[in-house]
Formats: C-alpha cells, structure tokens, sequence
C-alpha cells in the first residue's frame, strides 16, 4: 500500500485513464498498462524511501512527465535534447495549456526545505519563512540578531544549511547537493574539502579554520585591546575543532562511486554526467601512464582493462543511480582505526622535528663556547658541519615536506629530496668525524701523582671543608651552566672535583690531591694534567678549597678533574660541605679513564675510603674503621672499600707546581722504587708529612655558595 | 489538422523539421531496442537509461507498448524478478526470432548507413545513435 494524497491519486487516476484510451486499440493492452502502473509504483517507493510520508501531486505530475504523456508517445522524438532536463523543461512548458498544475510550483509548504529560488545565501531563512507563512525578511533580520547578539545564530545557520534539505531535492532526478568528504582533494580525510566544495567556498577557508586553534589556542583568553573576539570566531578557534572535524570524519562518507562525486559537486547525476566523469578520470589516467613512461603496448592493455572495469562500473551504476548506500558499521571502525593512526604518526613526526629543532637551537646557542671544547682544523669544520648539515638540514626537509605537502607543490619533488638527503649524508659524515677525532682528543687519561697539601690540624680536630667558586656573570647566555659550570670571560670552570675521606694513620689530618685530565697521548695527558691549578686556604677549622677546574679556548676541556683525599685521625671530625666539591649530591664526571692503570691503581690502593653525606659532621672511629655521624643517626652508608689501610702504592710523578706557599720548609723527598708497570717516566716521589706551621695562602675570590642545582638550571 | 509537437493544432500544414527529425528517430528505435535487449538482460528502465545516455531519449510510455508488441511476436521474452525496492520486474531477452530479426535490422542498418554515407559530403554524418 502507498500513501498518497486525494489530489495526487485524481491526477493519477486521470493518467492511467488518458492511457487505457490511448492503448485502447493495442494489442496487448492490458500488459502495457500494468507495466506503466509497476513502473509507477516503483518510482513512488523510492520517492517514500526518500523521506516523503506520502505522494503528492508535485510527485506524480513529475512521474508523469517522467513517462510521458500519450499524446507524445509518437513524437516523443521531437523534444530530444541533450539533455535530460532540457527535455523536462520544454514538455514542461507545453504542458501549461494542458491546464493541470505540476512540477516547479514552489517548494512544498508541508516540509522544511530551504528555498533555493529565495535566497540570500543558502536559502535557510527562507526555507524557515515558507514554512511559517511569514515574510522571508522578517526571519533574516531575527536570524542576524541571533547571530550577533547571542552567538549561537551563525553555528545554527550552517548546520541547517547542512541538515536541511534544498527545494531542489523535491524534483525527482535534479541535481542535489550533498556533504561528502571530497577523497581527490585532501590532505588528512577531505572533511575541509567536502566542506568547501558544498558550501562553494575556497577549500583553505575550513582548513584555516580548523588550523587555528594549534596556532593561537589562547585566543579565547585574549583581548586585542578593547575588541573581545564575537561568539562564533570563539567557537572557531577553540580546541574542540579538532573534535568536530573527527566528528564530521567519522559521519559524512567519502565520494568514492562518481554518482557520488557528481553529488559532491552538485552536478546532476544521470548518466550523462556519469560518464563524462569517469571519462574525465580515465583520461587522467591515461596521462598518468604516459608520465611514468610505460611502454605504449602496456598503456593499450591497462587502457583496456581499465575500460572494461569502468564499463562494468558503469553499467552497475546506472542501475544504482538513484539507490543510496549507507556506510555500516565496519566502516566507521576502520574509519576510527585510521584516524587513530594518522594521530599517532603525526604525533611522532611533531616530536621528531621538535627534538631535533631544539638539539638544533641547544647546540647553536652553546656555539659561541664550542671551542672550549673542540680543537681548531679538521675538529672544527667536523663541529660545523654536524650542527648545520646533520641537524638543521633534516629539521629544513621535515618543514619543507609539510609545507610543499599541504601546498600541493608536486615540482622537483626528486631532486629537493634528493639535495636534503645528500646534505644530510655529509652532516652524518661530518658527525662521525666529529665524534671520533673528539674521541682521539680523550683517548688517554694521565697517570696522577698524589701530591700532598700542607695543611694544619686545628686543636679541635675537627676540619669543615668548604669549596670556592668563581663568581661569573652569565647573563649573556642561552644557557646557565651552572652549577655545573660557567663561563667567565674566555675562561670556563668546570666543579670537576671529588673527594674521598679517608683514616689517617697519625695524629693529624692530611690532604693529598690527584690531577687528571685526558689527551690523545699520555704525554699529552700529562701535560693537560699538570695545567690544573688548584688553590686552597686555610682558616682555623675551615679549609676553603677551589671547587673547580679552569680552561681557556686554547688548553681545551679535556675531562679535567681534580680529586681530594682527606685523612682523617681517629676522632677527628669531619663535614664536607655541599659546595665543597662537585655539583648537587658529589656529582663530578670522570670518564676516559684507561682501565689498565685505573684497576692497577685503584687494585693496590690499600686505603680505605668511607662514604659520607654533604653537609653532615662525622667522626672517626678510635681504630679508624668506623665514619659515624655525630648527630646521632644511625648511616648505612657503610664504608665501599675493602682494602685495609696502609701506604698507598701510587704511582707517582711531579708534573704540577703547588701554588701555595711554606714557610721555607721543603717536604721531603722520599725515594720510591720504581714500578716496573709504569716506564714512562722517571719518577720522584713525594710524600710528605703536614709542616705544622700554618700556610698562607692567597685567593682570588670566594665566592657565595651558590644554589641548589634545580634553581639555578634553566634554560 | 496536424497535430504538431508543441501541442498546437494546427489548421495548415507545416513542413516541420522536428516532424522529420522525429521520424528518422522513429526509424531507428526498434533496432536500438533490440540492440540494446540482445547485449544482455534487461528491464525497460535500463533501457530507457541506456538510450538516454546514448543521446536517444525515448519515454517510458513508448517503450512499454512496444516491448509488448515485440514480445507478442515472439522476438523476446521476459521473466519476472523480485525486486525489495518495488514491484516486481519484467527483464526482457532475446529469442532465437528476435536475433534473426535484428540480424536481418542490422544488414539493413548498414546498407543504409553507408548509402547516406555515400550521398552525403563526408563532413555531414547522421547522427542517429553513437
């Protein structure tokens, strides 16, 4: 049973009449009839699949039009044009002196529908006016107060410009328009593209649209002087356009069939259209074949297949072209699934040239002082290439790529990439000529002598040991160093300094040093070590210790590090202050180190070393086996070391001058056996006993004790 | 009276072009038709859609009698197929009679086509069917 109103079933009623008259003397009659009325009933399911309740003249007069009147059977022929709409519009027009009614007389005023014979921009206030009764321009005003003044009116506006259906739907077979994501011309899911081409707009006016918001999240919050942002560019540009546009992905299918397509466009879909749009896409693929120089047997045969597909496509689609399909439930996951994949890549790519982009700033701003550390030559160009070629070249191809991507700048494709990989291929090369030749600079730590320092024991046998370090203005820098280190002038100090506690086997606290410094030859290790200044000064209990190593652009950083022993008598007490050495927790950095002499030494070092904390007194046990706290609570911090305590088997030779002066007294010499180990070098050895005199020292400077490493690092 | 196209009656005669023009047309429809029934199974709205994307427009309401009349003399036949979007469907083949009879159309097509062809200057071609 169809639904149909009482006017529209009289017309009907009278076409099938005019017919039986018309087929009257035919042979076969009744068949025709039957077969007219089932082509009939067809058409009217589709236009109730359509959405309608019910017929309505307007559908069966363009049924009627559609099949044809009898009086036209014969001469049909006559108003042939090219064009299906063509043929309409002129028995359209000779039908007015038929006297009925039908087709284009107005949009229905039983439904919403917007008024595309009326409009302004889409038809929306007009749809809304014939559906009231009341007059267009009432509605229009009324919508732009809404718009302005309450903010919610242009969102509304487009979702019924969207939603609503146009007058033009209710013509069977005329050209529709309807939301599809545009798959030809897109960038992430053609949602923008779909976009524009319903709306007619330029397709980058969504797109800037919903880009906005990455850019200037903050525009909600911001105030251009006394002018607040309207309510609807506030909509626009918060976070949750990303959510739309997921949200437009997930429902509006792709135009993937060319009814589809045509539908896109707004281009009528019968065959004619049809198939001038799948011959549009199979010259571009004819083209396409050309470009990529395929033989021209190949080209025919793909061209023949391709043909063959397309006829078939054809062929299947005529029958289609009024059917719709809906996308099911498989789609949409797959759809999630490819939105979730595009998320995460396109995650990933942004933290990739994020990083990279701020190792390439990191890097350019500690240039000025890249030659504390890199040699001049060959070290140097390796140290210019890497920056630009091996860093800054990728970051230039990632944005180039994007940019060239979303402006669809296909020219020169190859060789752009080609010039970007090839750059980047020398900044890899320049890196591992860098890495290496830096390598070769460290390849050697020297063999440190233990020197001793003179100090005095207090009478309270107790020694506080506080360190010094220069005080630097780095303001001008990118980067505070500090407090690992900071730069004064055209020197750099580096808190490269360790110290170990110790039992001192006589009655009085001693304090040796040990210099390191690393090069490409022990020679040269040495004579990097021997350029470590190392200053102290004592003051009753307090013994004020330089805190850092120096070097200037021309004695290089070379891994310079400066290690205190202090020996403590039995019930001596100790406290190591947190600026005495190294950075934050006893943090100093020692790598390079050659294991053949490190494990010798450290293997027959006999001294036992105790673990402590900054900042806490200690005190030594009456055996000299113990380190306790003072304070009372209990440590674990046991000691590391197994060795018993005896004389310590350095290795020793001079190659650094004191720089403190005595009271004329010279330590004295010992002679020391030489280890059939170590033949570098002729070695003297000094072991010395602490003079009780005092010893003066002069200082530079001392500095305040700086703050905490989480304060002062920033960047 | 002649009742010309455009739904005038006329008392005088008038040599219309379009009267001509539908007559070629007329000519050829039943040999389109049958071309088009003997590619394969199908209904009359195919073939209507065929036609018109041929550039052969022709109305359902010539179509349905003259299919009738060519099943009735046995040139083709039909069988009835559910459709879930309507009524059922007649889709129409050819029989053996018919492909004799379009064989004999087709012969007669070509000595025409090509007796135009002759008398025509080569610039002009009918244009009838693509």
């Amino acid at each position: 049973m169809i639904p149909i109103e009482e006017s529209a079933y009289d017309v009907l009623k009278q076409y099938i009449d005019s017919l039986r008259r018309y087929f009257a003397n035919e042979e076969g009659r009744d068949e025709i009839i039957n077969d007219i009325e089932g082509r009939i009933a067809e058409l009217f399911g589709e236009v109730l699949k359509k959405g309608s309740t019910c017929i309505t003249d307007e559908d069966v007069n363009a049924i009627i039009a559609s099949m044809g009147r009898p009086e036209d059977f014969d001469d049909d022929e006559a108003k042939v044009q090219s064009q299906l709409g063509g043929e309409k519009k002129q028995q359209q027009s000779s039908y007015a002196s038929a006297g009925s009614e039908y087709a284009y007389t107005g949009a229905p005023h039983t439904r919403f529908y917007r008024d595309e014979r009326n409009k302004v921009v889409a038809g929306v206030c007009s749809g809304i006016a014939n559906y009231f009764g009341i007059d267009p321009l009432v509605v229009r005003i009324l919508f732009v107060i809404f718009a302005f003044g309450f903010g919610f009116g242009f969102i509304t506006y487009l979702v019924l410009w969207v939603a609503v259906p146009s007058s033009a739907s209710t013509v069977i077979g005329s050209p529709k328009k309807r939301l599809f994501r545009d798959p030809e011309n897109k960038l992430i899911a053609g949602v923008c593209s779909g976009l524009a081409r319903y709306f007619g707009i330029n397709v980058w006016i969504p797109r800037v649209l919903f880009l906005i918001p990455f850019i200037s999240i903050t525009f909600r919050w911001m105030h251009w002087g006394d002018v607040d942002f309207p309510n609807f560019l506030r909509f626009a540009f918060s976070p949750g356009s990303l959510l739309l546009y997921i949200i437009l992905w997930l429902v509006f299918p792709e135009a993937q069939s060319t009814s589809d397509k045509l539908e896109m466009k707004g281009e009528k879909v019968d065959l004619n259209t049809i198939k001038t749009t799948i011959q549009q896409d199979m010259e571009g693929f004819k083209e396409r074949a050309e470009h990529f120089g395929k033989e021209v047997g190949a080209k025919a045969k793909e061209f023949g297949e391709q043909f063959g597909n397309r006829s078939k496509q054809f062929g299947t689609e005529a029958g289609y072209v009024v059917r719709r399909t809906g996308s099911g439930v498989g789609d949409v996951l797959g759809l999630i699934v490819k939105i979730f994949v595009y998320f995460i890549l396109g995650t990933i790519l942004f933290f990739v040239v994020a990083g990279l982009f701020i190792a390439g700033v990191a890097l350019t701003g500690l240039m000025p002082n890249k030659d504390f550390l890199i040699g001049s030559g060959w070290e140097n160009l390796f140290a210019w290439g890497t920056l630009i070629l091996f860093i800054w070249v990728p970051v230039a191809g990632i944005i180039t790529w994007i940019v060239r991507r979303i402006a669809k700048m296909r020219s020169n494709a190859r060789t752009i990439r080609f010039t970007f990989v090839a750059l980047w291929l020398v900044g890899l090369f320049c890196f591992v000529g860098l890495i290496s030749s830096l390598f070769a600079d460290f390849k050697y730590r020297n063999h440190a002598v233990e020197q001793s320092v003179a100090i005095t024991t207090p009478n309270v046998k107790k020694l506080e040991i506080k360190g010094i370090f220069p005080a630097v203005d780095d303001d001008n820098y990118w980067f505070h160093l500090q407090p690992f280190a900071s730069i004064d002038g055209d020197t750099a100090y580096v808190r490269n300094t360790a110290i170990r506690l110790t039992f001192s086997n006589n009655d009085s606290f001693q304090v040796y040093i040990r210099k390191f410094a690393n090069g490409p030859t022990r020679e040269k290790a040495n004579e990097e070590a021997s350029k470590i200044s190392f200053q102290f000064r004592q003051k009753d209990s307090s013994l004020y210790i330089n805190n850092f190593v120096g070097f200037t652009m021309k004695d290089k950083f070379r891994n310079q590090l400066i290690e205190i022993t202090i020996a403590i008598p039995k019930n001596g007490r100790i406290k190591v202050d947190e600026s005495a050495a190294g950075w934050g927790n006893d943090e100093h950095f020692d790598f390079g180190r050659n294991w053949d002499y490190y494990s010798y030494n450290e293997y027959n070092d006999e001294r036992k070393y105790f673990d402590f904390s900054r900042g806490i007194e200690y005190k030594m046990s009456a055996d000299g086996t113990k380190l306790e706290r003072t304070d009372g609570v209990k440590d674990d911090n046991e000691n590391n070391n197994d060795n018993t305590q005896s004389d310590n088997n350095n290795v020793q030779s001079d190659t650094s001058v004191y720089h403190y002066k005595s009271n004329g007294e010279k330590p004295e010499k010992k002679e020391r056996p030489e280890k059939a180990e170590k033949p570098e070098r002729p070695s003297k050895t000094k072991k010395d006993t602490i003079p009780a005199k005092q010893a003066k020292v002069e200082i530079k400077t001392i500095n305040a004790i700086p703050a905490t490493f989480a304060q002062r690092f920033t960047i | 009276m002649y009742f010309v196209p455009d739904g005038r009656l006329q008392k005088t005669p008038v040599m219309d072009i379009q009267n001509t023009q539908s007559q070629m047309r007329k000519g050829v429809l039943e040999f389109c038709i049958l071309s088009i029934i003997r590619q394969g199974e199908v209904y009359p709205s195919d073939i209507v859609e065929k036609m018109r994307s041929a550039n052969l427009h022709t109305l359902e309401g010539t179509l349905y009698p003259l299919l009738t009349r060519l099943k009735n003399a046995g040139l083709l036949t039909y069988r009835w197929v559910e459709s879930n979007s309507g009524p059922p469907r007649k889709y129409f083949v050819m029989t053996e009679a018919g492909l004799e009879f379009y064989g004999e159309l087709e012969r007669t097509w070509n000595e025409l086509a090509d007796a135009v062809k002759a008398l025509t200057a080569p610039s002009q071609e009918t244009k009838t069917t693509e």
